[in-house]
């Protein structure tokens, strides 16, 4: 499903859908796990029941069925073959590693409303490795703004979730947006195959983002996209000229945003296709997501995107890509 | 419409700079963070667009405030016109003629005439002006009343006639005095007129500007800030002007003798071309010299001290010719014998003249001719005293006791202001002082000296005792007195005591008076207790006895101010008459002048020459001649008076170096301002401006509040 509803603030305010969680009154939890929590539970009131469960597990094998095990898992049509009963072997009996990438440079602290790009992408990551701690999957974490600052190696251990969102819980340190360095660090730390899931607001040059991501993918690695921006800086809706200050480098400059709001659109507008194409062109799951977008349809959208990614046969061209804004 | 402070109109300009900054709304203070300047670029500030003018009539109106007050500090006024003419200024202008000697230089004096009738010309039908003339005093010729009261049409002709009636005189030049009654003229007629309260006020001075002009009169005086002087300097042909000034002999008290001649100082002029120059002697009535000359060289901006040449006979008044120079004015030098007095002195005692036991020995001695008095000693004992011996006395020494029918004449003769020395010999001269001062008895006895008595407690700054004064003249104690008498002046109301015995006395060291004065009517009863006979005291002997007795003639008024030169402007003093009804004083231009017996000076001394004082003794003879000061004929640096703080109507070199020191250019400004100020005042067109700006204050207020009170109509405008 797709979600049609705007993100509030901005001129093309319409409403959120009904039974979706506001984030503004979800950022007012302060607990990171706690939210996370409240999100997930409330996905999956929403679907009732999961049909993915299991989904983010890849079948790897089968083996004889014994007595005791879940009869969900019988595959028929080999029976039909063998006329023995087999069980389909999952991935998650052979832990799949997922790997949060969150942006902490200053630019992610700018917000609009009452919550920053920095706490909705936190909160992001935590909805994220909430939903795959609790389907098996070990997740792990590192910060970067122009290097990586901070990292924690996937587990899925007693207690590691609980560090894990101590750890987004943190004030970012906010340093200025460099893609290429923490994406080669990353790309030497993880020696073994896992899910790379970044979450950003790209603000920066993307020269050097199309071959870190190309040398991700050609690890094996499984990558998704979550492109955060405010509101504001998707529409640039100020009523006022004023002295306009860059968070990053403390640039200011005098801009009148009758003048300038269609040509900071069109720049946006190419800056943000450029993205999807360098995303598109290496088969990574591209979101773009506005700060004020309900956590459950993210959720929802991550989810969608994987069942997909499932069923397709990955070969080179372009992959589905979703912008939900 | 002219503006009395037009820079206040800048104000005005002030009032588009907001006008400007509301337009470009540039709001630099307001600053947004923003995450990422990479789709933004800077923005070129641009005006308000329309929907941001909903306040024009604010604007409009806040604008307009400003304007108004702008132009009510500039102070608006429309010049006076008459007959679609602006009327120029009225002046107030005094004229202010130099008839001094030095205005007698060879050429000069035609010339004042001509610049004097030739601002007479140039005056404007509506100028006040005052004539004055002056030299060593101030004359006004025509008062500003007496000029507004003329028919207007003959005004400059009046004051022309009576300008050509001037003529130089022979005072020196008092120029500050002459300046300070212009300036205070014209302060009274602002005071008097107010119609021309706001005129421009300006002393047009005509003078030759000689450097031996005083100025001392404007040193305390404060210069008025809106008061002008034009100076029409009048300038010599001839550079080349020497005079002489007779060198006075130092001690007027010794004789001269008859063949000492006399010494002139004979100065030049600083830029003279000539250095050699001729003195002579004229005959009292002729200007011709006589055949013997002498020749004096003089260089230029120097002087010479010369004798003058002999004559014949100095005791006749002479008359010394300088010639060679350019100008003739202050080339006689008249010369008088010295003017010697007689001076009666009655002694009134029965001692002989050649008994050198007696008082009266040494006061022969003491009273010797001089050269400014021939005193004769008139000894009378008491009791051959008569009442004309003492109306003819000039000083009344009395040893003796005095008849007492005598007594009303001398005190009728203290009481015009005349002096009396009493000499008690004994204590019976004590009963005279009961006499004179009208008291029943007084204390008197001989004092018991032990060995001497001597003077102390000497009253040195009674004018009698003052020459003493000097430590080197006030010792009295080398004079010894062997006796006295001891008057009790308790018993004499009002005695002065100017010096007292210090007389041992029965072991015992007592202060009786020596000295004291009792004053009888205008004049003074001298009582000395002891007497200056050898029996006495050492008095006589003394160094100190004739310079006492002479100072005792000198405080009766004999010879007080008297000196042998006398010069134009000079109050010379006359002798007391002595008996004469009157005197007659017979000037240079042969008039005569009649004194009374209660004028004590002749101040007619206009003329230069001889004077004579024809009395029933004797003709005296006294020669007046030109001051000093008038002699020096060097132009005067105008900017002396600027130092001075006189604002000048041409700004001098000294003004043009000193901005800072000068008041000239203020006193332009605030000449030229002042007739404006005149008519500003009178209009005062700022009251009707700040009436409107009031108005339109109110107008402002009102719609703002009500702009304020309809919000909703203002966000409906603006979306």
């Amino acid at each position: 499903m797709k979600d049609k509803a705007a993100p509030s603030g901005s001129k093309l305010t319409s409403g959120r859908p009904e039974g979706l969680i506001d984030p503004v009154s979800l950022m007012k939890i302060k607990s990171m796990e706690l939210r996370a929590k409240v999100i997930v539970e409330g996905f999956w009131k929403g679907i009732h029941r999961s049909p993915y469960h299991g989904f983010s597990v890849e079948f790897t094998e089968y083996r004889q069925y014994s007595l005791g095990d879940d009869p969900r898992y019988i595959d028929w049509r080999l029976y039909a073959r063998s006329d023995r009963y087999y069980i389909k072997k999952f991935e998650d009996e052979t832990n799949l590693r997922c790997h949060l990438l969150i942006d902490h440079s200053r630019s992610m602290g700018y917000g609009s409303g009452s919550y920053t790009k920095s706490q909705y992408a936190g909160t992001l990551a935590a909805t994220l490795a909430y939903f795959l701690y609790t389907q098996g999957d070990a997740v792990g974490l590192a910060t970067f703004d122009d290097q990586i600052r901070q990292y924690m190696f996937p587990r899925n251990r007693p207690g590691y979730l609980r560090r894990l969102m101590l750890a987004l819980e943190a004030d970012p340190e906010g340093g200025s947006t460099e893609l290429g360095p923490p994406l080669q660090h990353i790309g030497e730390l993880l020696t073994k195959k896992g899910l790379i899931i970044l979450i950003s607001d790209l603000l920066t040059s993307l020269d050097r983002l199309e071959p870190e991501l190309s040398y991700l993918c050609t690890g094996g690695h499984d990558l998704v996209v979550f492109h955060i921006l405010d509101p504001a800086e998707l529409n640039f809706d100020f009523d006022s000229p004023a002295l306009f200050q860059d968070m990053e480098s403390r640039r200011n400059i005098y801009v009148d945003p009758s003048d300038a709001q269609k040509s900071y659109k069109r720049m946006l507008r190419q800056h943000l296709a450029r993205t999807e194409s360098i995303c598109g062109n290496l088969g990574i799951d591209y979101h773009l997501f506005a700060t004020d977008r309900p956590f459950d349809l993210a959720l929802l959208d991550f989810l969608h995107d994987r069942m997909h990614c499932h069923k397709r046969i990955r070969h080179r061209g372009r992959p589905k890509t979703r912008r939900t804004i | 419409m002219s503006f009395l402070y037009p820079l206040f109109l800048a104000g005005i300009a002030a009032v588009s700079l907001p006008i400007i900054l509301h337009m470009i709304r540039r709001q630099t203070r307001k600053r947004v963070s923003f995450s990422s300047l990479m789709f933004l670029r800077t923005t070129v500030p641009r005006f308000k667009n329309r929907s941001r003018l909903e306040n024009l009539p604010l604007l409009i109106l806040r604008c307009i405030i400003l304007c108004l007050l702008a132009f009510a500090f500039a102070r608006p006024f429309f010049p006076r016109e008459e007959g679609g003419k602006r009327v120029p200024p009225v002046k107030r202008i005094v004229l202010l003629i130099d008839t001094s000697a030095s205005m007698r230089q060879t050429g000069i004096w035609n010339q004042a005439i001509s610049e004097a009738q030739s601002v007479l010309k140039g005056l404007n039908p509506t100028d006040r002006v005052s004539v004055m003339s002056f030299d060593q005093g101030t004359e006004t010729l025509i008062g500003f009343e007496q000029w507004d009261a003329m028919d207007s049409a003959r005004r400059s002709a009046t004051a022309a006639g009576q300008i050509s009636n001037l003529s130089p005189g022979w005072a020196a030049t008092n120029l500050g005095d002459a300046l300070v009654t212009a300036a205070e003229a014209i302060e009274d007629d602002e005071v008097n007129d107010e119609r021309q309260k706001f005129a421009t006020n300006r002393i047009v001075l005509i003078s030759d500007l000689q450097k031996g002009s005083s100025l001392e009169a404007l040193q305390a005086y404060e210069w008025p800030e809106a008061l002008e002087l034009e100076v029409k300097m009048i300038a010599a042909s001839g550079l080349t002007n020497a005079a002489m000034q007779l060198i006075a002999n130092r001690d007027h008290l010794a004789p001269t003798a008859g063949d000492e001649l006399p010494s002139v100082r004979i100065t030049n002029s600083p830029d003279a071309d000539v250095e050699r120059f001729a003195l002579s002697w004229a005959g009292e009535d002729s200007e011709e010299t006589s055949d013997r000359g002498m020749e004096v060289y003089v260089p230029a901006g120097h002087s010479v001290v010369a004798n003058v040449p002999k004559r014949a006979d100095y005791s006749e008044p002479g008359k010394l010719i300088l010639m060679g120079d350019d100008h003739d004015f202050d080339n006689a030098l008249y010369m008088a014998p010295c003017l010697t007095h007689q001076v009666n002195i009655l002694f009134i005692s029965s001692d002989k003249a050649g008994d050198s036991k007696g008082m009266l020995y040494y006061v022969h001695r003491a009273f010797r001719p001089t050269g400014a008095i021939e005193p004769a000693v008139i000894s009378r004992p008491a009791e051959n005293l008569t009442d004309a011996d003492i109306t003819t006395a000039h000083l009344i020494i009395a040893a003796d006791t005095i008849a007492t029918e005598r007594i009303d004449s001398v005190r009728r003769y203290l009481e015009t202001g005349r002096t009396v020395l009493l000499v008690t010999k004994s204590i019976d001269t004590a009963k005279t002082i009961t006499q004179i001062i009208g008291i029943e008895t007084i204390d008197s006895q001989e004092a018991e000296v032990d060995t001497y008595a001597m003077l102390n407690r000497i009253e040195y700054k009674h004018p009698l005792l003052a020459p003493f004064s000097d430590p080197r003249f006030g010792d009295f104690t080398r004079i010894h007195f062997w006796k006295h008498r001891r008057i009790n002046i308790d018993d004499l109301p009002g005695a002065e005591v100017l010096a007292w015995f210090d007389s041992p006395q029965d072991g015992q060291a007592h202060n009786d008076p020596a000295l004291f004065e009792l004053r009888v009517g205008k004049g003074s009863l001298l009582i000395l207790t002891s007497g200056w006979h050898p029996s006495d005291s050492q008095l006589a002997l003394s160094s100190k006895f004739v310079p006492l007795l002479y100072s005792i003639l000198e405080y009766g008024g004999v010879f007080s101010n008297r000196q042998l030169q006398y010069f134009i402007g000079d109050h010379v003093p006359m002798l007391s008459s002595a008996g004469s009804a009157s005197l007659e004083i017979s000037k240079p231009d042969n008039s005569v002048v009649h004194l009374n017996d209660d004028e004590e000076s002749f101040t007619q001394t206009d003329l230069p020459g001889f004077y004579t004082i024809r009395s029933s003794a004797r003709d005296h003879i006294f020669a007046l001649n030109l001051p000093a000061s008038e002699c020096r004929t060097t132009v005067m640096p105008i900017e002396d008076l600027e130092m001075l703080g006189v604002s000048l109507a041409q700004p001098s070199k000294y003004s043009a170096e000193h901005p800072e020191l000068s008041v000239g250019s203020r006193s332009t400004r605030a000449g030229h301002n002042s007739s404006f100020a005149g008519m500003e005042s009178e209009q005062k067109i700022w009251r009707l401006i700040l009436i409107v700006l009031l108005a339109v204050s109110f107008i402002e207020i009102a719609l703002a509040g009500w702009l304020t009170r309809s919000p909703t109509n203002l966000e409906a405008e603006k979306t």
